[in-house]
Parts: structure tokens; C-alpha cells; sequence
């Protein structure tokens, strides 16, 4: 018995050898990486999450074909372009026969609110964390307004939202309802006003760090939102707060916006910022497709051709209007840089292409884009001001701000885009609105405008976009399988 | 002369490593090495007859030397002393012991068996006799595998065994299967689990299949409880192997050279059939005489060829001293019947034991295997699949077509084969374990066995510089190359208690495991490591096991079994299961009150029940990993950026499947008749399962959650009729599984999960409670509308044209919405069989294997591909709608938007019955083979694959989608080959 209790021990001893390190055995994570529990504890992790909430904005859905789908193409703009057959699920936004299961409705949905939650994460961690207090108050404020962008963007597409506001509990995924919009646009006003007590002005931040949210952008955005509700005093005080900052300039010649010289310039209030570095990927880490989706298609081959800016345009400009061969490239012109002479390309009729998103030859493929994407410029302001002043029955005022942006549009040929004279509020507002589409033409700004003035179905009929309907077509369906996934929770928009 | 067959082949054995090359010299040492033992000669005979039997072994008892009889029944064995007991065993036939007391020659007579086979059936961490098994477990020899030539283990067993789903991965050169034992019970990876000489893997490409000597499948929980945590969708034990107990060597070569071509080619639209309906797309004449173009270019013959296949295996086993070898060499190499695409793989095995000491045995069963898959980049059958057939592959320039001619974002696939050729995937493997065996007290054994699974995998690519169109480029020359080191082992540790006594047999098993696994890979393109080019993750468990098998008066038996398992995937608070089990059964023939009945010669029944687990989801489901390389641009420089992105969930816990089995087993007419017949149920809940979440939620990827819960509810039946005469002997055999798979819940409120995107974002599948998983699900196709008329008083979307489907507007509100979508079908068969015949005479062997399925349905998914599809299938051309009164069944020509939703017009019916293979062989008389000193010599021919009856207009209606959810869905997969081989198989 005691041979058998000895074999016995032996036995157990192995057993009790493997299992004694039970505990670290058992506990894993991946090599090299962190997990939840381990971030957000350092200044560098502030960074890091912040830095992630701006990543998101450079992804396709966000400013590539779903993003251009949903604005430019939608409006009286820009048709699909490409070729024929190229997306054809495009043209069901482009002719109003959309339904929901449109492929390019739901990546903006889904990508705004990505970027919704990064930042909603960023902005509940932040804060715990132990470190220089200014950056860390201001880091939470670009990530405000950067949700608060994409609420803003939401809103105007989707109406009513589930509006989430912290970082969902796996018993919280299924459960949300759309919330009023209004609520929406107090989650909008709150955000940005609390951006606007924390973030520097421009000049206030690190040339390492230029290109950040700054309290102008923040401004802008909220004067965006006061348009939208149509409070028109509260509106004008944002704008006039920009303007009399003197921080802001229109650039001298209107095309250089949209060249790399007019990157962060003084006319430049907000774009998200994006870079071409040497890469081996199709796409290297700071870059976005938004140059090559609408690039010239064909020769030279620049990119895919989409969003082309529509007849419609083309005859929306004044006579000798520079602003539209700065806009607009057709076929036979030179680009640029001087470069090329773009080719005609069979495959494509009516062949235009968005001159805004053109870039000059960079590091890499064309996936890699280098132009930052321009979210706001001074001359919108310049508009929106004299627009809330107009409104307010203050033509006067509203005049010289709508003169000065014709005015460096006009540079020094005389002839053209003379200074508006009329007082009348609705000649002016015709005016004002006139001035908007062909200044902002093809930065898609214009499918907002629209909504806003509530012209959308009287210029998309007006358009010959015989598919829209009133009444449904001011809102994007929501995603099909948002409708889906929550039996129904989420509500369809009307008529979808 | 042995030693010259090797020098003779060095072919293949250079292209193994030193070790193997070192072991080869040492198998020359063996077959010249004396031997000096005291010799015994005998005869076994059949006692009623008289005649010879031919194979029956003939072992010394208490050791593991033995021989096997010849054609005449002959046979010769050195023996310790001529005090030495013989033991004779030969199937058919009551075992034998014959005690020599100084005999050195003698004739041995065996008596029929009443159709009691004493088959020993290898299950979880031991064997067990057949008789005395309470579970239900499917057992395949080597000799039904070597019929079906293929480089996977997995497409050999397909039709074999009742209850076990098998559909190939696809026609591509070495591919795999996907197995389904007895249903789907998950939401996620439903593949069993393999136990190859001991060692757990999920992946068995390594091995090559004339290794196996058998292969057991475990299915009901009883016979899988053991296997705990990972037993949950039945277990496949393979044994390969062993040196024959025999003292000569035993040489084996087994070789075959066969060609493959397309089981069947898709009816796609030839270039005047594609030029009358691009004119009617785009409205206008494009091509003025679409005639004359003729046939066009059928893209299938451009990328499509036959394509030979080879294999070589050599072997060589038996006993030298008192070490048992089993060692072989094989090369399998298969061209793909796509250009450009094959399998080349290498293997090399070594199974030895040794008995140390009388107690203690030590052993190892190791392979190493290097494979190579050749691939080609790009799209090319998507390309194939899509490319008008006016194009010829290159144009009268001798450039290749460039196709964007059409606005069409296509690659030339001939570009892509010309272009993107460059490019495999090797792997260097080490699969194996080493063992000791250590027998004390008489009736304990402990063994320890280390398992291990070494790999390197190396994915190569390189494409030159090219411009075909302004979509088919390479500006850049790039080198991709992946290399990823994968480690995984498990070390085992096992006590067993075994002692018969006259009225039990008692075998008590207890247990310990550790495994772990690790997986670093790093992706580099010119050799620059990429954004997120480095990947590592691990797994651990551990875990404790224990069984008592008792078998009371040779008839009531009794079988009881828990693991416990700690996964390292889970929570602390979730991170232990528990996986207990419990059966009995009763031999019925063995009761004195049968004795009298002669109408079963077997009879049992048996009943389990139990508890089995699954936690074959990715390795981190429950910790929130920091995603890097979210970079800041600002000043136009990057700043490091990372957070959450893709959400965890900290409770996630075990997946369970309960099991019930009640099965009969019986034999009849002198058991020619052999019949085995299961019922189950398999219930499982909280299933893991990665469902989509809403897109509010933000998170990147969906996290896993405890999700639903399913049934699988079937029988088994197999049944075998087999007569051995001694001129010729027959055998039929049926296997038929009937099953039902229902969803009974889904939890968090959830009441349905849509699943499966197509083309254009549409779900295909919705699983809800009363369905099967991944029903498919759609509009229904009422007709075609003919003019507008009927549009405008037809409920609609709104966009319609006449030529476009009319929908069925189920829940009649007077207009088309997502709600009018329906339940499909289903993508699960509810019938799966098999039919299997063998004849042998005169040295001649014919065997054929039917397989089949029914009550399925597939989805047409290729068709609604992303973009458009440029080049339609003629089924469309033939149908599709012209004018009113043209057709009511296929829509006019567009490409993609409302004719492309999911409906049941891209259903079809998945039910098939093929002719899996056909064999015939014939082996050379022994008079012939005698004096060349060859023991056994056969040539056969075997065609594969060779015709199949199946309505499906795709090339198969089987498809490798590892997805539940896709289970059904046709993305186009590379196609089915079938398969006419020669081959030899020689043992000397």
C-alpha cells in the first residue's frame, strides 16, 4: 500500500506542478498591444485618443463616394459621374429612387457615428486622467467639436437621431430610440459652446499642432446651427465674433483655397487635415481618397471620375465668373500645375470633373491623397453673416460682407461680378443665396443650404430630378439594417 | 535488394530534411540486420472448411511480436523460448491461443465467429472494444480512404459516415472541407475538433491521408464529453500508422498519376447573345450586328485546363528488436484545373515505440510536411465570370484586351494570370508528440504525452510592373511577404486504473492538460514592415478530466465522465466549464434468455447524455483591445493616434451543447447484416456569436455575445451488408441522416439576426426562432411587369420600368417595403446520404461511393456581385424580358439596383446526388509475385467526381463558406475538378 500511495504522489505532484501557475497561465492579451484597462492613463494616451477622433474623418465613407453621394451628387451640383455603369447604385441618390438599403446612405451613418464614439470614449476618459490641465481641458474640446460636427452632419441627413452621448454597455446596443431633433441640436450647442471656452484660437496652438480644432471652427459650426434653427440674431454674433477677430482673411486669388497653398491659410477655419507620405500601402497613414474618387478619369488617370459638377452648375455662374474654371475641369484644359492636358474620354459623356478635389503629384498612388479636406472657409462665414443680417432686416450691414466676397472673386477684372446694390430683403436674400452656390459650389456645402432654405424640392423638380418626392426626400432613409437590428426600435423616416 | 530500392529512390528523398535523410540510412541498417531468436512455422486454417486464412495475425502472447499469415495461410515467427503462448486473431474468426511446448511447426484451426466482432475502436484518451462502447462513434479504415486520390484527410471521409457533413472546401489544389457533425449547433465555427496520435488541432492540411490507419468519429456526448470544451461539434480521431508487429520489415509503395478537368462549366452568354443584350442596356445599337460575332470567347476555356495530379508514397514498418517503426515518405503534387494555381506538399513521418523497460514504453509519432500553395493575385474567376465574351484575351497587338473600354471596372483575368503569377503560400510544419507509457501496480498506467504543432507560414507575392487598363495597373514593383510563426502544444497527463474481474471490467481514467498556442506575424511589402503588419495573439487552457467505464457481465455497461476545462478567452468569473457526461449500455445477444434466439447474432442498445462545450472564437472576445495607427496629420507629419475601436464584452462565457443519444446496434444472418441506428438531439445554448450590432453603437467589429439557442434533432442510420466467401466477397452499406435544425431563442430581446450581405448590401439571411440558422430570406418574385399600366395599379418601390420584377407585397399594404421580405428556404440540408459498394473476386476489387443530399436550398450570390455583372449567364439571355409578353420569369437587362435584390429568383434548389468515385483494382496472383519477394501487389484506376445530378446552375451546389450564416450562398468559389487516376500499390 505504501508503493501504491508513493506512485500516487508522484502523480499528483505533476499534476500540482502544471497547475500551480494556473493563474498567469490563463490570463492573456496580445503581445505588443494595449488593452482598455491599460489606456487612458497618460498625457500621451489623451493624445492618442484625441489624435484617433480626426483619423476617422480621413476614411472612405466619410469623405469618399458614400460622402459625396449624400451631398454634392444629391444636390443640383454634381451628377454620379464616372462612367455609366461605374456605382450605378449612386444614381438612386442622384435621381431621388433611393430606398434604404442604398449602399451609400449607411457608411456615413455608420462612419459618423464611429467617430462619435471615439470621441464620446476620449471625452469620459480624458478627463480622469493625471496631467497638465490646460491641454487636457482642450483636448476634450476638440473632441467635442468634432462630435459635434458629426451630430451636425447627421441632423441635416437623417433628422430625428439616437443620440448617444457616452460609450454604449452591451445591454444599452439594442435599446436606442431616435431622439427629436431638437434635443440633437441642444447636444450640438452645448458641445460647441463648451469647445469655444476651451480651444485657442489659431494662432494659439503649437506649429506641430496646426491644423486643430480651433474656437473659430468651433464658432462657425455653432453659427451653422443657429442658421439651421433659423436664430438668425445668435447666428450673426457667431459669424461677427470670427470677423472681428481679424484672424481670418480672404485669400487674393479664390483658386489658391483649394491648392496646397491655401492649406491652413488665412483663409482656412477648419479642415481636417490629411497628408501623402512615402508609402508602400496603396495608401499611406495620413492620407484620404477623397483626391482620387473624383479625379480625372482616363488621361491623365488621376482617379475615378466621380462627382461631376452638372450643367446645372455650369449655368449657375454669372458671365466670366472666374470662380467656375476654378471650380470646374473640362476636358482640354491644362491642369494646374500645367502638367497635362486632360484627354476626352469615351466612356464618359459630358466629361467635367471636381477642380476643388485636384491635387499637384504627390508621394504614392493616387489612394494616397494629400489635400486636407476644407470643412470651413471665412467666405462661408462671410455669407453666412450677411445672410443672418439680411434675415434681420439689415441689408446694410448684410451688403458689404456679400460685396467682399464677390469682390476678390471679381480680382482685378472690373467687368465682371459687380458689387450688389439691392436692399430689398428677398431680391437680397436671392442674392445671397446665388452668391453662396457658386462660391461654395462642389465643397459640399450645397445639399445643406437647400435643406436650411427649404428649397429642396423646388430646385430638385426645377433640376429635372423628377424623382423626388416632397415631404420624403429632405431626409435620408435610415439604414435598412439599423431598422433591422433594433425590430423596428429605430423608426423608418416617413415615406421610406 | 532493399537497400538498392533505396539508393534507387533518392527522388524524393532529397527533398526531405537531414533528419529524415538520417533515418533513411538507418532503415537501410534494418533490413539487413540479423536476427537470432527461435524460429516457429505454422499454418492457420479455417476449422470447417479446411481451407487457408489469409491475414490472420499471429502474435506472441504478453509481447508486441507477431506476424501475418500468407496466401497459404502460412506463417513464421521468432519466438523467446518454445514455452511461448501464440495468440491468432483473424476477423470472422474466434480468437485463438495456442501454448507451443516445444513445438516449432504447427497447424492452427480457428472456428467461425457467430458474428461477435471484438473490434477495438480507438475514443477519447484510450481504446475501447467495440461491444463495450456506450456512445456513438463512426469508425473509417485506411483501405475505404486510399480509394478517394486527394491531398485532404477530409474530402476522403465525405458519404462515409451517417450524421457527418462534408462538403470539399472547394476544386482549388490541396483544399480542404468543411465538416458539419450531426447539424450546425453555433453561430460560429462549427468544425470539429481532430486528435491526431493524441494532439488537439483544428487543422489537419499537414497530414497526408495514406498515413491514417483509422479514423474515428466521435458524435454523440457521451464519446465526446471527454474532449470537454472543445467537443461540442463532434471529435475526429485519427491514429496513423504503426510498424506492423511483424519482424521483417514491411515495405509499402503507393503511387498514382491521374488528370483532373471541370466537372461542369457554367452556361454563360456567348459574345452575340452578350451584344444583343449590352444593345438593349444601353438602349441603342452599340453593336449593329451582334450575328456576327459569333460564339466570342468563353472565359471558362481561358483561365480553365487539365491538370495532373501525382503522388508517390513510400513506407516502410515493422519490428527491429524490440523497436516498432513505421516510417514513409510521400510527394503529392497537384496542378490546379485554374492556370496557375497547384499543390505541392511534402511529407515525412516517423512513428516509433520502444519498450525501455517491461512497464515502460516510450514513443513518438512526428510528421513533418512543407507545402506549397501557388496562387495567383487579382480577380481572376470574378474576372472570368464577368468578362464579355467579345473580348478576345489579347487584342491583334498581341496586348492583352484592355476591357474598360466599357466603363467597366473588370480586370482581363488572362492579365491577371500573365501579371499576378508570382505569388504562394508555404508551410513548414512539425506536427507530432512523444509519449511514455509507464504500467505499475500491475493495473496502473500513467502516460504523459507532448504534443506539439511547429509552423512557419510564408505567404510570397511579387507583381511586376504592368499596365493593362487604367483599373488593371501596377505602378510599382512590390514584394508582399507574410511571415507568421505558429506554436501550439499540449501536455497530457493520464492515470488509468484497468483490471478485469469475472464479472466486470473496470477502466477508471483521470487527467491532466495544459496546451497553449502563440501566433506572431509580421507582413512586409519590399521589405517594409507595414501599418498593423504585427499580429500576435495566444490562447491557454488547462484542464482536468476523469471517466469510469464499467462493463458488468460482459453486458451491462456503464460509462461516466467530466472534464473541466479553464480557457484563457474568457473572464476570471467565466472562465471555467464543466463538461459531465453519462451513458449505459446493454448487450442484448449476450443475455442468457437469447441464447435460444438466433435471429441476432448482436444486439445492443445504448443511451447517453451530456454536456459539451465550444469556445473556437477569436482569442481576446472579452478584453477591449487599444487599436494603433489611428494617426493625428497635423503640419503635414503624422503623430501617433489609437484608441477603442472595436468593443469587447467582459461577460461573454461558454457555448453548451446538451446532448441525447439513444442508439440500437444489431447484427444479422451470421452478422453479414451489421446495423447501427442513432436518435439525438443536440441542444445548444449561449451561443457565441459575433451579431451585428446597430451602427450607432460606433464600435469597428461586433462583439462576441452569448446569442441563442438552437437544436439539431436527427437519426443516424447505417446499414452494411457484408459477405466474405472464400472466392469473392461483397458489401453494400447506406448511410442516411435525416436532421432537423431549428433556432429556439435568441437572447437580449433580440428577434431576429440579419445576416450575409450580397452584392448590394442587401442581408440575405435571417435567422429567427422556428427557422433554421441562416434561412434565406427576400422578396418574392410575383412576374415581371409588361407594361406601365401594371406598374401604376401594382404596389412598388416606385422606380420600376416594365421588364422589371414584380414583388410580392406579403403584408398587403398596397406598396413595396423591407417588410415584404419572407423566409426562402433553407441553406441546411435535411437529408444527407450515402451509398457504398465493394465487390472482390479473382483478385479483381470494384468499390463505388454515392453522396448525396436533399431539402436544401443555395443562393445564386455571384450574380448580384459588386458593380454590375458585365457578361450575364445564359439562363438570362435565354428568359429575360423584351417587350410585353416576352417573359414573366426573368427581368430585362440591367446591371444591378431593383431587379438585384435578394428574392427567390437567386434561390435555387441545392439538393445533389453524385457519383463520388469509382475504383477498380486488380491484384497480381501470388504465384506471379512470389519470387520476386513481393507480397502483395494491386493496379487500380479511379475516376472521381464523375457525374453528378444536381439542378443548380452553378458548378456545385457546395460552397466553403465557414459562416453559418453563408452556409448556402454561391460567391463563386473555384470549381470542382473531376478526377481519372492510375496507380499501383505494392508491399514487399
Amino acid at each position: 500500500m505504501s508503493k501504491l500511495f508513493k506512485y500516487f504522489s508522484v502523480a499528483i505532484l505533476v499534476l500540482l506542478a502544471v497547475t500551480g501557475c494556473q493563474k498567469d497561465f490563463l490570463d492573456r492579451k496580445p503581445e505588443g498591444r494595449l488593452t482598455f484597462e491599460e489606456f487612458f492613463q497618460t498625457e500621451a494616451h489623451a493624445l492618442e485618443a484625441t489624435n484617433a477622433v480626426y483619423a476617422q474623418y480621413r476614411e472612405f465613407d466619410m469623405c469618399a463616394l458614400p460622402y459625396l453621394s449624400c451631398t454634392d451628387i444629391l444636390s443640383d451640383d454634381a451628377d454620379k459621374g464616372s462612367t455609366l455603369n461605374d456605382a450605378p447604385l449612386i444614381s438612386d441618390l442622384d435621381n431621388f429612387t433611393l430606398d434604404a438599403t442604398n449602399p451609400y446612405v449607411a457608411p456615413v451613418y455608420r462612419g459618423h457615428y464611429r467617430a462619435i464614439a471615439r470621441a464620446n470614449l476620449a471625452i469620459e476618459n480624458i478627463p480622469n486622467i493625471d496631467m497638465d490641465a490646460t491641454l487636457r481641458s482642450r483636448l476634450v474640446g476638440e473632441c467635442k467639436l468634432l462630435r459635434a460636427y458629426s451630430y451636425l452632419l447627421l441632423v441635416q441627413w437623417f433628422g430625428d437621431l439616437p443620440l448617444i452621448t457616452k460609450t454604449l454597455q452591451g445591454d444599452e446596443y439594442y435599446s436606442q430610440t431616435r431622439q427629436d431633433k431638437n434635443l440633437v441640436y441642444d447636444q450640438i450647442e452645448a458641445d460647441l459652446k463648451e469647445a469655444i471656452g476651451v480651444l485657442p484660437d489659431k494662432n494659439g496652438y503649437a506649429q506641430a499642432d496646426k491644423g486643430r480644432a480651433t474656437k473659430a471652427a468651433a464658432q462657425g459650426l455653432l453659427a451653422k446651427l443657429y442658421m439651421i434653427k433659423k436664430d438668425w440674431a445668435n447666428a450673426e454674433i457667431q459669424c461677427m465674433d470670427i470677423i472681428n477677430s481679424t484672424q481670418y482673411s480672404l485669400l487674393n486669388r479664390y483658386a489658391d483655397n483649394f491648392l496646397p497653398i491655401g492649406e491652413n491659410g488665412s483663409e482656412s477655419i477648419f479642415e481636417m487635415q490629411t497628408v501623402a507620405l512615402p508609402t508602400q500601402q496603396a495608401a499611406g497613414p495620413g492620407s484620404s481618397p477623397y483626391n482620387m474618387v473624383q479625379g480625372v478619369r482616363g488621361i491623365p488617370n488621376l482617379g475615378w471620375g466621380f462627382n461631376r459638377p452638372s450643367d446645372n452648375l455650369v449655368s449657375a455662374y454669372e458671365n466670366g465668373d472666374p470662380r467656375r474654371e476654378a471650380t470646374i475641369i473640362y476636358v482640354g484644359e491644362i491642369l494646374p500645375d500645367g502638367s497635362t492636358q486632360v484627354q476626352d474620354n469615351p466612356e464618359i459623356i459630358n466629361e467635367r470633373f471636381n477642380q476643388k478635389a485636384w491635387v499637384p503629384a504627390h508621394s504614392g498612388l493616387q489612394d494616397n491623397g494629400p489635400g486636407n479636406l476644407r470643412i470651413l472657409r471665412y467666405a462661408d462665414i462671410l455669407l453666412l453673416a450677411a445672410e443672418a443680417k439680411n434675415e434681420q432686416s439689415k441689408a446694410a450691414e448684410a451688403l458689404p460682407l456679400l460685396n467682399l466676397v464677390r469682390k476678390r472673386a471679381r480680382g482685378t477684372n472690373n467687368f465682371i461680378l459687380p458689387d450688389v446694390t439691392v436692399t430689398d430683403q428677398s431680391l437680397l436674400r436671392e442674392r445671397i443665396y446665388r452668391e453662396r452656390r457658386v462660391e461654395l459650389a462642389m465643397e459640399q456645402h450645397r445639399w445643406f443650404d437647400l435643406l436650411r432654405w427649404g428649397r429642396a424640392a423646388q430646385v430638385m423638380t426645377a433640376a429635372g430630378k423628377t424623382g423626388f418626392v416632397p415631404g420624403k426626400h429632405e431626409l435620408l432613409p435610415i439604414p435598412q439594417t439599423e431598422v433591422d437590428l433594433t425590430s423596428g426600435r429605430i423608426v423608418q423616416n416617413p415615406m421610406y | 535488394m532493399r537497400t538498392l530500392f533505396f539508393k534507387n529512390k533518392p527522388f524524393i528523398m532529397k527533398h526531405f530534411y537531414k533528419k529524415i535523410c538520417l533515418l533513411a540510412g538507418f532503415i537501410g541498417l534494418l533490413a539487413s540486420a540479423s536476427l537470432a531468436q527461435t524460429r516457429v512455422t505454422g499454418r492457420v486454417l479455417d476449422e470447417t472448411a479446411g481451407e487457408a486464412v489469409i491475414g490472420a495475425t499471429v502474435l506472441e502472447k504478453g509481447t508486441s511480436n507477431g506476424t501475418i499469415t500468407d496466401f497459404e495461410g502460412k506463417f513464421a515467427l521468432s519466438v523467446k523460448d518454445l514455452n511461448a503462448t501464440l495468440v491468432i486473431n483473424y476477423t470472422g474468426y474466434t480468437s485463438k491461443e495456442v501454448q507451443l511446448n516445444g513445438q516449432t511447426n504447427l497447424d492452427v484451426t480457428l472456428a467461425e465467429d457467430n458474428g461477435i466482432l471484438e473490434e477495438i475502436v480507438v475514443v477519447g484518451y484510450g481504446v475501447q472494444r467495440k461491444s463495450d462502447l456506450t456512445g456513438a462513434v463512426g469508425t473509417v479504415k485506411a483501405k475505404e480512404l486510399e480509394r478517394i486520390p486527394t491531398a485532404s484527410l477530409e474530402q476522403a471521409l465525405q458519404g462515409k459516415l451517417a450524421g457527418v457533413y462534408i462538403s470539399p472546401s472547394s476544386g482549388e489544389p490541396g483544399a480542404g472541407a468543411t465538416i458539419r457533425i450531426r447539424g450546425t449547433g453555433t453561430l460560429n465555427n462549427a468544425s470539429p475538433l481532430y486528435v491526431v496520435d493524441g494532439m488537439l488541432l483544428d487543422d489537419i492540411s499537414f497530414l497526408n491521408p495514406q498515413d491514417v490507419a483509422s479514423v474515428e468519429v466521435l458524435k454523440d456526448a457521451s464519446s465526446t464529453a471527454i474532449y470537454g470544451n472543445r467537443g461540442a461539434n463532434g471529435v475526429i480521431i485519427i491514429t496513423t500508422k504503426r510498424g506492423l508487429t511483424d519482424t521483417k520489415a514491411s515495405f509499402t509503395l503507393n503511387t498514382y498519376y491521374g488528370t483532373q478537368q471541370i466537372a461542369k462549366k457554367l452556361p454563360l452568354a456567348n459574345a452575340s447573345q452578350f451584344a444583343e443584350m449590352y444593345n438593349e442596356l444601353k438602349g441603342n445599337n452599340y453593336y449593329p450586328d451582334p450575328a456576327a460575332l459569333g460564339e466570342g470567347t468563353d472565359w471558362q476555356d481561358v483561365i480553365f485546363r487539365d491538370a495532373p495530379m501525382a503522388n508517390v508514397q513510400l513506407g516502410v514498418g515493422g519490428l527491429w528488436k524490440k523497436l516498432n517503426y513505421n516510417l514513409s515518405g510521400n510527394l503529392f503534387d497537384q496542378q490546379g484545373i485554374m492556370e496557375e494555381t497547384s499543390f505541392r506538399r511534402y511529407t515525412g513521418r516517423v512513428n516509433l515505440e520502444y519498450p525501455v523497460l517491461k512497464s515502460l514504453r516510450v514513443g513518438t509519432n512526428m510528421a513533418y510536411s512543407n507545402y506549397k500553395f501557388n496562387t495567383v493575385g487579382g480577380g481572376v474567376l470574378g474576372g472570368m465570370y464577368r468578362m464579355p465574351p467579345v473580348f478576345a484575351a489579347r487584342d491583334s497587338t498581341g496586348d492583352f484586351t484592355d476591357p474598360t473600354f466599357f466603363g467597366q471596372s473588370i480586370g482581363n483575368p488572362a492579365a491577371d494570370l500573365f501579371y499576378k503569377n508570382d505569388q504562394y503560400a508555404r508551410v513548414n510544419r512539425l506536427v507530432g508528440s512523444v509519449y511514455a507509457n509507464w504500467t505499475f501496480l500491475k493495473h496502473f498506467t500513467f502516460r504523459t504525452n507532448y504534443g506539439f504543432d511547429r509552423r512557419r507560414d510564408y505567404f510570397y507575392g511579387f507583381e511586376p510592373v504592368f499596365m493593362v487598363s487604367s483599373s488593371q495597373l501596377n505602378n510599382e514593383e512590390r514584394t508582399a511577404r507574410d511571415t507568421a510563426k505558429i506554436q501550439n502544444w499540449l501536455w497530457e497527463n493520464t492515470l488509468t486504473f484497468d483490471k478485469t474481474w469475472d464479472i466486470l471490467r473496470l477502466n477508471v481514467l483521470a487527467g491532466q492538460t495544459a496546451q497553449e498556442y502563440t501566433f506572431n506575424k509580421r507582413r512586409t511589402i519590399n521589405d517594409i514592415l507595414q501599418p498593423n503588419g504585427e499580429e500576435n495573439s495566444d490562447w491557454a487552457m488547462l484542464s482536468y478530466l476523469g471517466r469510469v467505464n464499467a462493463t458488468f457481465y460482459d453486458r451491462y455497461l456503464l460509462t461516466a465522465s467530466i472534464r473541466a476545462d479553464g480557457s484563457s478567452r474568457f473572464n476570471k468569473n467565466n472562465r471555467w466549464g464543466y463538461f459531465p457526461s453519462v451513458a449505459a449500455g446493454w448487450n442484448v445477444s449476450q443475455e442468457p434468455f437469447m441464447r435460444g434466439f438466433k435471429l441476432f447474432d448482436r444486439l445492443k442498445l445504448r443511451a447517453s447524455w451530456g454536456i459539451t462545450g465550444n469556445d473556437k472564437i477569436q482569442n481576446y472576445p472579452s478584453l477591449g483591445i487599444i487599436t494603433p495607427e489611428l494617426y493625428g496629420a497635423f503640419n503635414d507629419t503624422i503623430q501617433s493616434g489609437a484608441t477603442l475601436t472595436n468593443y469587447a464584452n467582459a461577460d461573454v462565457r461558454w457555448e453548451t451543447t446538451e446532448q441525447t443519444d439513444f442508439g440500437v446496434e444489431f447484427g444479422l444472418f451470421k452478422g453479414k447484416l451489421t446495423a447501427e441506428i442513432d436518435w439525438f438531439r443536440r441542444y445548444t445554448y449561449d451561443i457565441l456569436g459575433d451579431l451585428p450590432i446597430p451602427d450607432y453603437v460606433g464600435s469597428g467589429s461586433n462583439p462576441f455575445v452569448n446569442a441563442a439557442q438552437v437544436e439539431n434533432v436527427g437519426w443516424d442510420f447505417t446499414v452494411l451488408w457484408r459477405e466474405v466467401k472464400r472466392k469473392f466477397s461483397y458489401n453494400f452499406g447506406v448511410t442516411i441522416s435525416p436532421i432537423e435544425n431549428k433556432v429556439l431563442k435568441l437572447n437580449d430581446g433580440k428577434s431576429e439576426i440579419f445576416e450575409a450581405r450580397t452584392g448590394q448590401g442587401d442581408f440575405a439571411t435571417r435567422t429567427v426562432v422556428g427557422l433554421p440558422i441562416g434561412a434565406f430570406y427576400g422578396y418574392q418574385v410575383e412576374g415581371v411587369f409588361q407594361n406601365q399600366e401594371e406598374i401604376d395599379s401594382a404596389p412598388k418601390f416606385g422606380s420600376e420600368k416594365p421588364g422589371d420584377f414584380r414583388f410580392a407585397d406579403l403584408n398587403g399594404d398596397g406598396k413595396l417595403s423591407a417588410d415584404d421580405r419572407t423566409y426562402l428556404g433553407s441553406p441546411i440540408p435535411t437529408l444527407i446520404y450515402g451509398l457504398n459498394a465493394g465487390f472482390e473476386a479473382f483478385g479483381f476489387d470494384l468499390a463505388v461511393d454515392f453522396f448525396g443530399v436533399k431539402g436544401n436550398k443555395v443562393v445564386n450570390a455571384k450574380a448580384v456581385s459588386r458593380f454590375d455583372t458585365p457578361n450575364w449567364e445564359k439562363i438570362w439571355y435565354d428568359n429575360h424580358w423584351t417587350g410585353e409578353g416576352t417573359s414573366n420569369s426573368v427581368p430585362r437587362v440591367t446591371n444591378g439596383g431593383h431587379n438585384y435584390r435578394m428574392s427567390d429568383f437567386l434561390v435555387e434548389d441545392g439538393a445533389f446526388f453524385r457519383l463520388r468515385t469509382v475504383a477498380v483494382g486488380y491484384s497480381l496472383p501470388k504465384s506471379w509475385l512470389d519470387h520476386a519477394r513481393i507480397r502483395n501487389a494491386r493496379l487500380y484506376a479511379s475516376g472521381t467526381n464523375l457525374w453528378t445530378k444536381q439542378t443548380y446552375s452553378g458548378y456545385t451546389p457546395e460552397f466553403p463558406n465557414d459562416s453559418v450564416f453563408k452556409a448556402g450562398m454561391d460567391f463563386l468559389n473555384y470549381p470542382m475538378a473531376k478526377t481519372i487516376l492510375f496507380g499501383l500499390n505494392v508491399t514487399f
